[in-house]
């Protein structure tokens, strides 16, 4: 293990490079030789070169992933939580994504539903501005019904009419005195 | 120098993200798509429910009449609608009929709604839609003292004509048309 006194070892200047070896004697022997220094300025380049290489791969890996690996570490160093609200909202942190992805599915879905609902009445919900009902077509109606029908003072006679319009119920009232002739 | 080469954690970081995540990745997409179909589905459920019953409606028109009988046939050009039924009988007792009022009102169900006449008052009130395609109507008519005409309720495919009929002293008449869409 002699250590040349005259001129300095490639090791000696490697670990001078990385700062693990701060040697008096050694600064100065590199000072004093050329070719040590020649070989010191190389080794610092390289250095250089690889630390800039390891760097700029570090930049290259997606946000993503990076916040993934942090997400994953966090979740290892966090404590578990115990109150029900905690774990609600641990839950939402680490669905966050998942429910976003949910609400914005159920937002276009229940648009198209309200697009997609037909504008036809049910069950005599307006569904158009006007009238609730629908006409069905003259052929197909029912022939009107009397459900009650009252006239104080006087009579009344119903009479029923058929055209190519439809049907026209007619509620005659004739008062009592114009009956008595009074 | 050495220490800051991420030669093993590199390598360790990247089995392990690639198997964690490869297993991970089907589960979670899993999820995400139940998550997104049981949310999708509540929401679309909730969107197309039914508006409340109480918002049925019809839109009825109520033409007021006034039936003459003399020397010249004439119907009001406003009453074309109605032209072809007052030339047939019962209404041919008459040739002259004068349109006195037109109302257009939306009856909503169980609220009585005035109709405002020339002659005396009428209310109306839709009391329930039938079939979808009928209306059951409850209609009052009183005659210029306020004394009530008529109190009926008749069910009547929307389209359709019920004409209330008041015979007058003097052999006039008093008309009152309402059909409902």
């Amino acid at each position: 293990m002699t250590r040349p006194s005259t001129a300095s070892t490639d090791l000696e200047l490697m670990e001078h490079a990385d700062g693990e070896l701060t040697d008096g004697e050694l600064a100065a022997r590199i000072e004093r030789d050329p070719e040590a220094r020649a070989k010191l300025a190389s080794i610092e380049q390289v250095g250089a070169l690889v630390r800039g290489h390891l760097e700029l791969s570090a930049d290259a890996v997606p946000d993503a992933k990076l916040a993934a690996m942090w997400r994953r570490i966090d979740e290892q160093l966090v404590a578990p939580t115990t109150g029900l609200w905690s774990r609600v909202m641990a839950w939402f942190d680490r669905y966050r994504g998942h429910v976003i992805t949910g609400a914005v599915s159920a937002g276009a879905v229940a648009a198209l539903a309200l697009i997609l609902r037909p504008s036809a009445p049910d069950g005599g919900v307006p569904g158009r501005a006007g009238g609730a009902i629908s006409a069905v077509p003259v052929a197909l109606r029912a022939t009107p019904e009397i459900d009650a029908l009252e006239t104080p003072g006087g009579s009344s006679t119903v009479i029923n009419l058929d055209d190519e319009d439809g049907h026209t119920t007619v509620i005659w009232v004739t008062p009592a005195d114009t009956v008595e002739g009074i | 120098m050495s220490d800051r080469v991420p030669g093993p954690t590199t390598s360790g970081t990247g089995s392990g993200t690639g198997s964690g995540t490869g297993s991970g990745t089907g589960g979670t997409a899993a999820r995400r798509v139940t998550i997104a179909v049981t949310l999708a589905v509540v929401v679309a459920l909730i969107g197309s429910a039914k508006p409340a019953r109480a918002d049925v409606t019809t839109e009825c028109d109520f033409l007021e009449i006034s039936a003459k009988t003399g020397a010249k046939p004439a119907i009001d050009g406003e009453l074309q609608r109605v032209e072809k039924k007052l030339k047939k009988p019962p209404f041919s007792t008459w040739n002259q009929f004068k349109l006195l009022s037109h109302t257009k009102k939306t009856l909503a169900k169980k609220k009585p709604e005035p109709v405002g006449l020339k002659i005396g008052a009428a209310t109306a009130t839709l009391v329930e839609i039938v079939d979808k395609s009928k209306v059951r109507l409850t209609i009052t008519m009183d005659d210029e003292k306020g004394k009530q005409v008529a109190n009926n309720t008749a069910t009547v495919e929307a389209g359709d004509y019920v004409i209330f009929v008041h015979e007058l002293a003097n052999n006039d008449g008093h008309l009152l048309s309402l059909t409902c869409n």
